[in-house]
C-alpha cells in the first residue's frame, strides 16, 4: 500500500518535471511562431542556430575564453575567501575592526566597480578575473567565518588538553569543522561568479559569451541571443548541481545550522 | 582556558552585581568595551582609506579616484542638477520595479506555495532562472524595448521577482496547519482563507524576499544603464569614469550603496518590529 503511494507520488513528481519542460517548450514554440523573427524565435530555430554556432566553432571558443577567467577567478576567490574568513573568525581583534567594512563591501553592487577597473587595468584577462573575484569572494568569506566562529570551545579545549599542536588543532578540528560551511559559500559563489563573468564579458573584453550576446543584439539576431542564453542557463544549472553535490557531500558531518 | 574563565564570569555576573557601585563599575567597563571596539573600527577604516589614498598617489595616474578627492567633490556633485535628475530617475526606477515585483512575486508565490502541482511546474523555472546570471537577457531586452528606460525597468522587475516568489512560496507552504484546519471547520470561503490566513502568514516572507531583491535590482538597473546608455546614476558613473572624472563617479557609487543599505535597514526594521513571530529558515 505504502509503496504504491510512494510510486504514485514519484510518478507525479516526474510528470511535473516532464510536463513543465514540455509546456515551456510548447509555449516558447507557439509564441515564437506568432511573432516576427526579430522579436522572438521558436525553440526549433533557436536549437538549429545553436547547432550552427557550435559547428563553426564560435560558441566553443567563446565558452573557453569566458571560462578561463571564470575558473581562475573562482580559484582565487575560494582561497582568499577561506583564508580571510578563517582569519576573521579566529582573531577577534581583526573581526571587530573589519566586520563593518566587509558588510558594506558585500552590499556594494560590484558592477559599479567595473568602469573603475577598466580605467585602472584596461581590457583583458586579468581585469575580468578581478571582477569575478569581487563577485565570488564575499559568500565564501562570510560562510567560512560563520562556520569557524561556531566551533564550540569544548572541541578546542579537548584538543588542547591532549596537547595538540597549533597545526594539529587546525588540521583535525578547525578545517574539518569549517569545510561544510565553506561549501555553502562555494555554492553561492558559483552563481555570483557567473554574473561577474557575464558582466565582465560585456564591458571588459571583445570576446567571450557576453560579447557574443552584445554583438548579436546589435545585429538584431534574436536566434543567436536565445541560443547563447540557453547555453548560459544550462551552464548555470550544471554549476548549481555541482555546488549542491559538493555541499551535500560535506554536509554529512556538518554540525549545527 | 581564558575563554572558559570568561564564560564563567559572564554567567556569574548578574549575582555579583550586588551594590550600586559594582553595577556602575560593570556599566563603565561595558561602555569602555563598546568605545574600544568603535575606536578599533574607526582605526581600521582610517587604515583602509590611507592605503587606498597613498596607493593611488604613489603608484597610479592622477585621474584615479582617491578618498580625499571624492570627499572634496561631494558638495559640487550634489549641487549639480544633472546629478540630482540622474539619482531621481534611477532610484525611482528601482523602487517602481521593486513594487511591480512585489505584486507579481506575491501572487505567484502564494499560488506556488499552496498548490503543489503548480509548484512542480513553475518551481522548476524559478530555480532555473535563479541559477543563471539574469543580466544575460539585457541584450534581448534592448531588442524588445529598445534603448529605453522600459528596458531598465523590465530588468529590475526580472531580477527582483525571483527571490520574492521563492520566499513567498516558502512562507505560504509553512502556514500552520492548525490555522487552515480552523478555516475548514468554520467553512470559511476560499478568499478568506487566502486573504485572512495565507497572505498574513506570508507577509514577512514578502519582506524577506524584498530584502534579497534590492541588491539584485541594483545590479540589474546598473547593467541595463551601462548597456543601453540611458540617463541615470549608472550611466552618470560610466560617463564620468570615461571622461576621467573618477571622483565624481565614486560619489555616484556611494549614493547607490547608501540607498541599498538604507532600504535594507528599513525592511529589516519592519520585519523585526511588525512580525516578531517570524523566524527565517
Amino acid at each position: 500500500m505504502t509503496t504504491q503511494v510512494i510510486t504514485r507520488h514519484r510518478l507525479r513528481v516526474w510528470a511535473g518535471y516532464v510536463g513543465g519542460v514540455v509546456l515551456g517548450a510548447a509555449a516558447w514554440q507557439i509564441i515564437g511562431m506568432q511573432t516576427s523573427s526579430q522579436t522572438f524565435v521558436p525553440v526549433t530555430a533557436t536549437l538549429s542556430r545553436l547547432g550552427q554556432l557550435i559547428g563553426d566553432g564560435t560558441l566553443p571558443a567563446a565558452l573557453w575564453t569566458s571560462f578561463q577567467s571564470y575558473l581562475v577567478g573562482m580559484a582565487i576567490a575560494l582561497v582568499l575567501g577561506a583564508f580571510v574568513g578563517l582569519l576573521l573568525a579566529r582573531r577577534r581583534l581583526l573581526r571587530t575592526a573589519f566586520e563593518p567594512y566587509v558588510v558594506a563591501l558585500y552590499a556594494t553592487p560590484m558592477v559599479g566597480l567595473i568602469p573603475f577597473l577598466l580605467a585602472l587595468l584596461g581590457f583583458g584577462f586579468w581585469s575580468k578575473v578581478v571582477v569575478i573575484v569581487l563577485f565570488a569572494f564575499f559568500p565564501v568569506l562570510l560562510n567560512t567565518q560563520r562556520g569557524a566562529q561556531s566551533i564550540s570551545p569544548e572541541l578546542l579545549d579537548v584538543a588542547r588538553c591532549y596537547r595538540s599542536s597549533e597545526w594539529d588543532v587546525w588540521r583535525h578540528v578547525i578545517v574539518p569543522y569549517t569545510l561544510p560551511f565553506l561549501m555553502t559559500g562555494v555554492r553561492q559563489s558559483l552563481a555570483r561568479g557567473l554574473v561577474g563573468m557575464i558582466a565582465s564579458d560585456y564591458f571588459l573584453s571583445s570576446d567571450g559569451l557576453g560579447s557574443l550576446l552584445i554583438t548579436a543584439s546589435e545585429r538584431f539576431d534574436t536566434a543567436e541571443m536565445l541560443a547563447v542564453t540557453l547555453t548560459i542557463t544550462v551552464i548555470g544549472l550544471i554549476l548549481m548541481a555541482i555546488g549542491r553535490l559538493a555541499e551535500s557531500y560535506f554536509a554529512r558531518w556538518r554540525v549545527g545550522g | 582556558m581564558s575563554k572558559v574563565v570568561a564564560t564563567l564570569t559572564d554567567e556569574v555576573a548578574p549575582e555579583t552585581r550586588a551594590t550600586a557601585a559594582q553595577a556602575a563599575d560593570a556599566e563603565g567597563s561595558a561602555a569602555r568595551r563598546i568605545l574600544g571596539s568603535t575606536g578599533l573600527r574607526i582605526l581600521a577604516g582610517v587604515v583602509l582609506l590611507a592605503i587606498w589614498q597613498f596607493g593611488v598617489t604613489l603608484f597610479a595616474p592622477a585621474y584615479i579616484a582617491t578618498p580625499l578627492n571624492t570627499v572634496k567633490r561631494i558638495p559640487a556633485v550634489f549641487a549639480d542638477p544633472a546629478f540630482g535628475a540622474d539619482v531621481q530617475t534611477t532610484l525611482l526606477a528601482i523602487i517602481e520595479g521593486l513594487a511591480i515585483a512585489v505584486v507579481i512575486g506575491t501572487l505567484v508565490g502564494l499560488v506556488m506555495g499552496r498548490l503543489p502541482d503548480v509548484n512542480r511546474v513553475l518551481g522548476m523555472y524559478v530555480g532555473t532562472f535563479y541559477a543563471m546570471p539574469l543580466i544575460a537577457v539585457v541584450p534581448l531586452l534592448t531588442v524588445w524595448f529598445g534603448y529605453t528606460p522600459e528596458a531598465r525597468l523590465a530588468m529590475v522587475v526580472l531580477e527582483a521577482v525571483l527571490p520574492i516568489v521563492y520566499n513567498v512560496a516558502e512562507g505560504a507552504r509553512l502556514v500552520p496547519t492548525n490555522f487552515l484546519d480552523v478555516t475548514k471547520i468554520h467553512h470559511a470561503p476560499w478568499w478568506r482563507v487566502w486573504g485572512g490566513v495565507v497572505l498574513p502568514n506570508a507577509l514577512p516572507y514578502v519582506l524577506a524576499g524584498l530584502d534579497l531583491a534590492i541588491g539584485r535590482a541594483l545590479i540589474g538597473a546598473v547593467v541595463a544603464e551601462f548597456v543601453t546608455a540611458i540617463p541615470g546614476l549608472g550611466y552618470y558613473l560610466l560617463f564620468n569614469v570615461r571622461s576621467f572624472h573618477e571622483n565624481e563617479a565614486m560619489v555616484a557609487l556611494l549614493v547607490l550603496v547608501a540607498f541599498a543599505l538604507v532600504l535594507r535597514a528599513l525592511i529589516n526594521l519592519a520585519i523585526s518590529r511588525g512580525f516578531r513571530w517570524y523566524r527565517p529558515a
